[in-house]
């Protein structure tokens, strides 16, 4: 194809690979999270995320507030609508004991709602840019380009990801998530309130989703679309093994890397059709992915 | 639970059936007595809306002005306007229901060759002509087995035409010897587009270097822009929209590539300059037309004084097919679908684009150039008009 491979370049499609994975990751954490608890796949997830990237274009070209408050409005903004999409849809569902279908189509249709409520609004459904924040002009390693946006993005998702693992792990409210994820009966009776568990679970997947569509903004465009590629994210979550947060984050990295790869060294065209037999081979050997162990052990 | 699920698909299923069913059930025949209408269809949300509405502003503005003057054969016009969502099969929808319920004679758009492909059937069993505006597609006019289409025309040339022209511009003006290729698969206008500018570079003598392909809707380019830059091209082909087309570019020059980028009609947009602005600098774009044109002048005053937007390339392709229209109207002295087909390849008109006559073996505007643009500090520079046979 196009002669001999070299080092630099197998190190750049590993960076393009890291790099797209790292935008899965802070997706399908998301969605891992709620799956833990509920046991179903949030779908509206995705438009949440859409949403937090509208809310970030607008505090930096509308409000002109500085980088750093855009981000923490976005985050709490997206936080907000998941908690509110939490009481108005799956509340009642869950408090006539719904079976788990209804959830899931429930969550698509806020899906559709979310982005056509943004088309049918003034916003509209052209894609908008946001303002340059940082210099585009990548750090050079030799003749490796890593992008300043993809750094940031590495280094805020990690930030995010530890502070989840340390709220989960380390403490109290942690402590009930992860009995409740067990089993919700069971911590009930134990004097948990799963109310204020769920409702924990949605406003930190609203938080990351939030941070997630400001920094997809920023690497690429804003518009109503958006949630279509938590598609891709998802996949990645079932793949490291759903409800498994170490498994979402691994899963998406190497999702990112073998598509970056297929099409580096094979072709593009095969990229999807490799990236998902891979995936469908993954769940017939192992059906709970790669991390995820059993449903004893999730979150 | 596997119960609830099967029975609850059965059920959506009866639905669609339902719903699609009843599609095509009126004929066609009758058009009301004192009004001609005229259907439109296009994107009016989705990644093309910003052509889509311009292209319906643009129609509702000519009607506007022809009802202004006493109408066509008397008559007054009504526009009537529905929105594919850019959408194969809501195409399909669209057209039935201009068809059956609001009976209109002709139908203008779509803007794109996916949609404007899956409507002959539809045009075929109802007898009614559509013009495509910039469906560039060779098929949107002509069957596989190459007999015309007899309901399907259209006012733009076709993207072997831009492929053919980007290739011959950059081999025999530009000088490139190698060139690669990034293009859409998962569409019929990237695919055509890209296969001509083949044909045409190598027939020449120059070499493909790298074809790279991506699908609608993804969002990073840069495992394809690598294995580019790896291959190191003079020029690189990126025959798709401008949302991609911002993306790529400004990733391509993050990776430290310094090729010329070239592109056809799906280019042209503010959204564009705005997004990657420094990425397109010095690329050139095959396109219908030139927008300093002097003619064009007073089609974009017109339409700055009445929407405050400026107009864009499918504003003026929907005004020639609207001209179009009405001079076959006019020609076929009737408001008969059949017979309007009939006098779309017997009238010559001077629209905005260039005159437009349409050939009767292939339903395409027969001879028209191409213009080629440079892009120079966010403005589009016209070059030349340019040709290849």
């Amino acid at each position: 194809m196009t002669g001999g491979y070299k080092l630099s370049y197998f190190l750049q499609q590993i960076i393009n690979g890291l790099s797209i994975g790292s935008v899965y990751a802070l997706m399908a954490v998301g969605y891992s999270l709620v799956y833990s608890i509920m046991n179903f796949s949030n779908f509206a997830h995705g438009g949440v995320i859409m949403i937090g990237a509208y809310i970030g274009y607008f505090c930096l070209t509308m409000l002109k507030v500085p980088f750093f408050i855009a981000f923490i409005i976005s985050a709490l903004g997206a936080g907000l609508l998941a908690v509110s999409m939490e009481r108005i849809v799956y509340r009642p569902l869950r408090k006539r004991n719904a079976p788990f279908l209804y959830f899931i189509i429930s969550a698509m249709g806020a899906s559709i709602f979310l982005e056509n409520i943004v088309i049918a609004s003034p916003i509209g459904p052209t894609f908008r840019t946001y303002p340059p924040i940082f210099s585009t002009t990548p750090i050079m390693l030799g003749s490796v380009a890593l992008g300043r946006i993809d750094l940031l993005m590495f280094i805020i998702s990690a930030i995010s990801l530890a502070a989840l693992m340390y709220i989960i792990e380390k403490t109290k409210i942690g402590l009930s998530i992860r009995a409740t994820s067990y089993s919700i009966k069971g911590s009930t009776l134990m004097g948990v309130n799963v109310d204020q568990v769920i409702f924990i679970i949605f406003i930190m997947g609203g938080i990351l989703a939030g941070i997630a569509g400001m920094l997809f903004g920023m690497k690429y465009t804003v518009y109503p679309q958006i949630g279509n590629i938590t598609t891709k994210s998802f996949i990645a979550a079932v793949f490291g093994g759903l409800g498994s947060l170490p498994g979402a984050v691994f899963g998406s990295i190497l999702l990112g890397i073998i598509e970056t790869m297929t099409s580096g060294y094979l072709s593009s065209q095969y990229r999807d059709l490799i990236a998902f037999a891979l995936l469908i081979f993954v769940l017939v050997v192992k059906p709970t992915g790669l991390m995820g162990k059993s449903t004893e052990d999730k979150a | 639970m596997r119960g609830k699920v099967l029975s609850l698909i059965s059920v959506l299923l009866i639905f669609t059936l339902m719903l699609s069913g009843c599609g095509g059930a009126n004929s066609t025949s009758n058009t009301s007595e004192d009004v001609i209408k005229i259907g439109w269809i296009g994107s009016l949300t989705g990644d093309q809306a910003v052509w889509g509405t311009c292209e319906s502003n643009t129609i509702k503005m000519l009607i506007e002005e022809v009802n202004a003057k006493g109408g066509i054969l008397g008559k007054q016009v009504e526009g009537v306007y529905y929105d594919t969502k850019g959408d194969a099969s809501e195409a399909v929808n669209a057209v039935k229901r201009l068809i059956s319920q609001d009976k209109v004679v002709a139908i203008l758009g779509p803007n794109a060759s996916g949609q404007a492909l899956a409507i002959s059937a539809v045009l075929e069993q109802y007898k009614v002509p559509d013009i495509a505006t910039v469906a560039t597609n060779p098929k949107v006019t002509v069957n596989d087995d190459g007999t015309v289409k007899p309901y399907n025309f259209r006012v733009c040339f076709i993207d072997p035409y831009q492929g053919a022209v980007a290739a011959g511009y950059a081999y025999d003006k530009l000088g490139y010897k190698n060139a690669a290729i990034l293009y859409d698969v998962a569409s019929d206008y990237s695919q055509g587009f890209t296969e001509f500018f083949e044909k045409t570079f190598t027939s020449k003598g120059g070499t493909i270097v790298a074809k790279e392909g991506f699908k609608e809707g993804d969002v990073d380019f840069r495992p394809q822009l690598s294995k580019i830059k790896e291959a190191n091209p003079d020029v690189i082909l990126m025959p798709y929209y401008y949302k991609e087309v911002a993306l790529s570019s400004n990733q391509a020059r993050e990776l430290g590539i310094t090729a010329t980028l070239i592109g056809g009609d799906g280019w042209p947009s503010d959204q564009l300059m705005t997004m990657a602005k420094d990425a397109i600098e010095g690329s050139y774009i095959v396109n219908h037309l030139d927008f300093n044109d002097p003619e064009a002048k007073p089609l974009q005053d017109a339409y700055k004084a009445k929407y405050n937007l400026p107009l864009e390339l499918n504003g003026y392709m929907a005004n020639d097919a609207f001209l179009l229209l009405e001079a076959a109207i006019k020609d076929a002295n009737s408001v008969d679908p059949v017979k309007i087909t009939e006098s779309l390849t017997k009238v010559s008109v001077k629209g905005v684009t260039g005159n437009i006559q349409i050939s009767t073996e292939d339903h395409n505007p027969v001879g028209k150039e191409a213009a080629i643009v440079k892009i120079e500090s966010g403005n589009y520079i016209f070059q030349e008009k340019y040709g290849v046979k």
